[in-house]
């Protein structure tokens, strides 16, 4: 696996506000939109939304706690693309060069 | 929303009709890509793939142009396509693998590209 693979599974986090975000949730372990809303020069409301969006996308956990919604980040989606990534990425880099000895061999043999 | 591998590899001195025979005919997959092979390479054709730790997989062809073009769907998700080119000194391969659906990480990368989709 190249260097630039990984990066690419980051990529789904293509906003660099929603990166944002989900890097101060990663740093505070769980946060409220208000909490965040208050370290950033956005809205309460536009910070809500935002960390629905992620919710959604399986990259935050939600728990409700009275009146607010505390995230926490869930590494799992991540790790599931990276690791799927990984394997067959290396799978194929292994196949080709069988696959190039094959061919040679293939043709020495005609 | 999915993942993508893309591979290219030269094989400097081998025509693309040796190429496409190691990608199509069973017994030279058994050689590269899997333990035991079983390939129909015509479009609907069946493919099964067994691996030595008991994997086994199977597939259904999707475009078969010979010497150009093999595009496999798994059964379990996901796509492979090969591509062959003539390339001058030999033949140029490129491989495409599309993961099944990763709900959760992938409809995010949908989101954040969708004005380029």
């Amino acid at each position: 696996m190249g260097p630039g693979r990984v990066e690419h599974v980051f990529d789904a986090l293509g906003d660099p506000g929603r990166r944002a975000l989900v890097a101060s949730v990663a740093e505070r372990g769980t946060a409220t939109a208000t909490q965040l809303a208050a370290a950033l020069p956005v809205t309460r409301q536009a910070v809500a939304k935002q960390l629905a969006q992620l919710a959604d996308a399986g990259l935050l956990g939600a728990t409700k706690v009275g009146r607010e919604t505390r995230y926490r980040v869930t590494p799992e989606p991540l790790a599931e693309a990276a690791a799927w990534l990984a394997e067959v990425g290396g799978q194929w880099d292994e196949r080709l060069a069988t696959l190039g000895r094959s061919l040679t061999r293939a043709r020495a043999e005609r | 929303m999915e993942l993508r591998i893309e591979r290219d590899v030269l094989f400097p001195a081998v025509n693309r009709d040796e190429v496409w025979e190691a990608l199509t005919d069973p017994e030279r997959l058994e050689e590269w890509f899997a333990t035991e092979a079983e390939l129909d390479p015509v479009p609907g054709g069946e493919g099964v793939f067994r691996w030595g730790d008991g994997e086994e997989r199977r597939a259904t062809v999707r475009e078969a142009e010979p010497e150009e073009r093999l595009v496999l769907d798994w059964e379990d998700g996901g796509e492979v396509v090969l591509e062959l080119e003539e390339v001058e000194g030999g033949t140029r391969l490129h491989v495409t693998e599309t993961s099944p659906d990763f709900a959760a990480a992938l409809e995010l990368h949908a989101l954040a590209w969708a004005p380029v989709g």
